[in-house]
């Protein structure tokens, strides 16, 4: 996989996952999108986006078509489709699993032991 | 996984489409960056700048994205759509190849997908259920005689008690005539008797109405039946009033209960079900009813292996109640598909791998000439090749393109084969059908789509032969080439391994259209056999008696019983048809004019006995004492047959039998024995010799004795006085169309007996007919091979000759320009290829010869002629296909030659 810098791997997909699952975007949007529900903490390297977007979309867990832009020119639109949804909600629920625990390790003191 | 193959089926065959959307993308990305750093304060060459930077390098992305959708495999290969849309323009270049490589594609992905066809239908049929795998087989094997023993009995009951095996049931078949109130009279319909679990078993549904229950089978249950949807529609009309109305099967009433769905048979076929009848075995000991498939589901989680185990520990516990002759008999558990094909594999899975093998074997044979022919174009081609390995493409990357040429040559000739090999199944299916052969209900006239993936993989191999070997074979030393070619020196040559495929190829054309013509002359000889009586006035019918008396009871079923019974319907028939307006004189025979008829070998009282090898055989026919008087035949020598006769040694002959057995010689008199006895499947009985004596007592005219079809019989034959038994043939000499006869015929005979059966009533004159479309489809068959085989063989030699020639171009007009003799250059040149085709045409003419000694039989003299003709005629037309090259090598004028690569 390409270095995102700053991401553990495998939680791009669940960024993009996540950003289209807020509605319809294209590339750029995605970028921005994660930007902003991250609160600018996540920076991505901007054009290991699309191999992680062409990846989820052969995996039949986002779909595209062409359209027009806000500032009316063609780009390809992502959205999540019924699988990526399915697959987003299994994402969310590990991650959230192994955050808490990682979370609950690191907040162990000795005298707990 | 539709996502996947979608995804990947884009991106191969839109792989420029596709990076264009990449570039597209990308670059909307770095422009809307860019406007945003514009927005930040940044000046628009920085904010581009910037972008660019902060996006990274495209190419790797692309990299990684088509790795993502899993194509780098493909690009390894580098096939890319570029290929085939220069391999569908190569069709349109060169038309003769396209043409002939085609029409070889289609050759021999036709005789592949076909074969393929029929043999995986009757060798591993696949069966239209649910879980097929799940239903199984259960039979007697008697490994003593290592065939399956049908006559089950007390076993049925052990093998019902399975818990491995659910729904286990038996079947069995009979024919009967089909009448009652608002039936079409037709031929008789094949009774089943099965368990009503069939249905569950096969998960059948009816079409109308219910299918068989197993109460209907309860003692003392209403007569029913069902019936099947083909029955349905011919007989009632497609009537959905049917359910509920009373028929008759042979003279037992029933009542129609339901109509099963289209096409199902199972498990074998059959018109109408009637329960299996329940009860108790007669007799354990003794041999019960013929079934002919007992069949059940496993039961949910249970294995085969498991079935087998527990069958084998039921058999062992239940020995002492069965019959000792089935002490050494195995009970067996197969899947019901293995057990349907074995009889005709005897159990031999290797038959169906040797047949694949065969197929693989023709395809790589047929593809091979076409290889031969795309050498030959790329071997025009060969500085095209040079130049674009001198650009850096790599010896993968020109075999893979010559693939992807010969793919879409082969993908277009299969198609052609595919479509060919559809009509010929299905026309053979319907050959059959209108022969009265009644196919299993698994069997289907369409081609299955494991046909379709065997002839993809056919074409596949096909086009790696014709693609990749001359690729292969061309793209050698190519960087050697490339430093000589400026020196014009050096040039691809034909090794080996063609010339044994040009020699094959020359052997084959000239023995095809030989065995085609021999077919032709067969087609003919039916065609124009007279069978010596005016066949368009009868109508004939083959009468066959049933076993069972009236309303199914087993009264006297001894054969002297059904003999008398067959005798006083045949009569009473006789007497009614007779008194019908048109109808001229009915009669019966053993064999009809123009059949096959069996032959017998005989010995003549007085004649020197010959070894039984050498022995007269003729025809010998049963027939009724007017047969004489309905055809008309006079008497040529003595008397005809009389109504006394019957019982007594009085035969006649026919004039064949006076001109080739008697040699011309005085036959009334005669006395004459049969060497072999009347049924030939009969054991022998112990020191039975011959049979007594017979006396001619008169000499009729030839009438049709054999059917035309085997030149070494002569015809003649023998007619005993008889009376019609159970099983005959029935001959109504009618003024005006025959066939306008044949429902009248049916009703009268089923008004004298419900349990005479009609079958193959027909004119006369339609008796030879399906023998004669056999013939003449072999012929045409024969026909389009030798046409197809001889195309490829004149272009396969032609395109050698020419190639020879442009590889030499120069040679040639140096040598002319130095003053050669024209004909040495000329005989330089041509010696090899000259010499392939002497060679095929010998071995062609070797084969040839073996065939008319060893299959074809006599021939005349004027047939040896034509051989001889012919197979200087194909020499000439070999050294035709050579004449253009020649002319053209020695037109060329040294200076261009001089220039020629």
């Amino acid at each position: 996989m390409s270095d995102h810098s700053g991401l553990l791997p495998g939680t791009l997909d669940l960024l993009i996952l996540k950003a289209v699952s807020l509605g319809k975007l294209h590339g750029y949007g995605v970028l921005l999108r994660i930007e902003q529900i991250s609160g600018g903490a996540l920076q991505i390297q901007q054009g290991a986006l699309y191999p992680a977007l062409y990846r989820l979309e052969h995996q039949g867990l986002i779909d595209s078509e062409w359209g027009t832009s806000d500032n009316n020119r063609r780009a390809k639109f992502y959205q999540l489709t019924a699988t990526g949804r399915r697959r987003l909600g299994e994402e969310t629920a590990s991650w959230n699993r192994l955050a808490d625990a990682i979370a609950r390790s690191l907040a162990t003191t000795p005298q707990e032991l | 996984m539709r996502s996947r193959v979608r995804s990947l089926w884009r991106a191969l065959t839109g792989r420029t489409p596709v990076e264009r959307e990449m570039d597209a993308e990308f670059r909307l990305h770095m422009e809307l960056r860019a406007e945003d750093l514009m927005r930040a304060g940044l000046a628009a060459v920085d904010a581009k700048r910037q972008a660019r930077l902060e996006f990274g390098i495209p190419e790797r992305y692309k990299h990684e994205a088509r790795r993502a959708r899993g194509l780098l495999p493909f690009d390894a290969l580098g096939v890319s759509w570029l290929d085939f849309k220069l391999g569908g323009r190569m069709l349109v270049r060169y038309p003769g190849l396209t043409v002939v490589g085609g029409l070889a594609a289609a050759f021999a992905i036709a005789v592949g997908a076909g074969v393929f066809e029929f043999a995986t239908q009757t060798m591993s049929p696949a069966l239209p259920f649910p879980e097929p795998d799940r239903l199984v087989a259960v039979r007697l094997w008697d490994p003593a005689r290592l065939r399956e023993e049908r006559r089950v009995t007390g076993e049925l009951a052990v093998w019902r008690s399975l818990r491995t095996v659910r729904d286990l049931g038996a079947f069995r078949a009979t024919e009967r005539n089909l009448t009652g109130a608002g039936v079409a009279t037709g031929e008789p319909v094949v009774v089943a008797e099965l368990d009503a679990s069939a249905f569950r078993v096969a998960r059948a549904a009816p079409a109308l109405g219910r299918l068989l229950v197993d109460a209907d089978a309860a003692t003392g249950a209403a007569p029913v039946a069902v019936i099947s949807h083909e029955l349905w529609r011919a007989r009632f009309a497609a009537d959905p009033r049917v359910v509920g109305r009373a028929v008759r099967l042979g003279e037992r009433p029933v009542t129609v209960v339901g109509v099963t769905a289209p096409g199902f048979g199972f498990p074998l076929y059959h018109d109408v079900c009637v329960p299996f009848p329940s009860g108790p075995p007669v007799d354990a000991t003794s041999p019960g009813p013929e079934i002919l498939r007992i069949f059940g589901r496993l039961a949910p989680g249970a294995t085969l292996e498991a079935a087998r185990a527990e069958l084998a520990a039921a058999t062992a516990r239940a020995a002492a109640e069965l019959p000792p002759s089935h002490a050494r008999m195995r009970p067996r558990v197969d899947t019901f598909a293995d057990a349907v094909s074995q009889p005709l594999m005897t159990g031999d899975p290797r038959a169906v791998i040797g047949l694949q093998l065969f197929l693989v074997a023709l395809v790589v044979l047929v593809f091979g000439n076409v290889a031969l022919l795309v050498f030959a174009r790329a071997a025009t081609r060969e500085s095209e090749l040079v130049a674009r390995s001198a650009l850096g493409a790599t010896r993968a990357r020109i075999v893979t393109q010559l693939f992807a040429e010969a793919l879409v040559l082969g993908g277009l000739g299969a198609a052609g084969g595919l479509a060919v090999a559809a009509a010929v199944v299905r026309w053979t299916f319907r050959e059959m059908q209108s022969q009265g052969t009644r196919l299993p209900f698994w069997m289907h006239e369409s081609l299955a789509p494991r046909t379709m993936l065997w002839a993809a993989a056919l074409t596949l191999l096909g086009a790696a032969v014709s693609g990749v070997l001359p690729g292969l074979k061309i793209t050698r030393g190519l960087q050697a080439r490339l430093r000589q070619a400026a020196a014009g020196a050096g040039g691809v040559r034909l090794g080996g391994v063609w010339t044994a495929v040009i020699v094959a190829q020359v052997a084959l054309t000239v023995a095809f259209p030989v065995t085609a013509f021999f077919a032709r002359r067969d087609a003919q000889q039916l065609r124009t056999f007279d069978p010596g009586l005016p066949t368009r006035q009868y109508l004939v019918a083959r009468l066959e008696m049933e076993q069972e008396t009236a309303s199914g009871t087993r009264g006297d079923t001894s054969t002297d019983a059904l003999v008398r019974r067959a005798r006083a319907a045949a009569v009473a028939l006789e007497q009614q048809a007779e008194s019908q307006p048109g109808v001229v004189g009915v009669s019966f025979a053993s064999v009809l004019p123009a059949m096959d008829h069996p032959q017998r070998r005989i010995e003549i009282e007085g004649l020197a006995r010959q070894d039984s090898a050498n022995a007269p055989r003729v025809s010998s026919v049963d027939a009724a004492p007017d047969w004489f008087a309905v055809t008309g035949a006079p008497a040529l020598a003595g008397r005809l047959l009389a109504a006394g006769d019957v019982g007594t040694r009085a035969v006649v002959v026919n004039a064949a039998f006076v001109r080739h057995v008697l040699r011309g010689g005085p036959a009334v008199g005669q006395r004459v024995r049969y060497l072999d006895p009347d049924d030939e499947d009969a054991p022998r009985p112990v020191g039975w010799q011959a049979s007594p004596w017979y006396e001619i007592v008169g000499v009729v005219p030839d009438l049709g004795m054999s059917d035309g079809s085997d030149p070494n019989e002569t015809g003649a034959g023998i007619y005993r006085p008889a009376a019609p038994g159970p099983s005959t043939y029935l001959a109504v000499r009618v003024a005006g169309d025959p066939r306008a006869f044949a429902t009248r015929l049916r009703e009268l005979a089923a008004g004298v007996d419900p349990t005479l059966r009609l079958y193959d009533v027909k004119s006369l004159d339609q008796v030879p007919a399906a023998g004669q479309r056999a013939t003449t489809f072999l012929y045409q068959a024969l026909a389009v091979v030798s046409a197809l085989a001889l195309l490829l063989s004149l272009t396969g030699i032609y395109t050698v000759m020419a190639l020879t020639v442009a590889r030499r171009t120069r040679e040639i007009g140096v040598r002319v320009a130095l003053g050669s003799d024209r004909r040495r250059v000329v005989a330089a040149i041509f010696r090899r290829p000259l010499t392939q085709v002497g060679a095929g045409v010998l071995a062609g003419a070797l084969i040839v010869a073996l065939l008319v000694r060893g299959v074809l039989g006599r021939l005349t003299a004027v047939e040896v002629a034509f051989v001889a003709v012919y197979a200087a005629l194909m020499m000439g037309v070999c050294l035709l296909a050579c004449v253009v090259p020649t002319r053209r090598a020695l037109g060329v004028e040294p200076t261009v030659a001089l220039r020629a690569e």
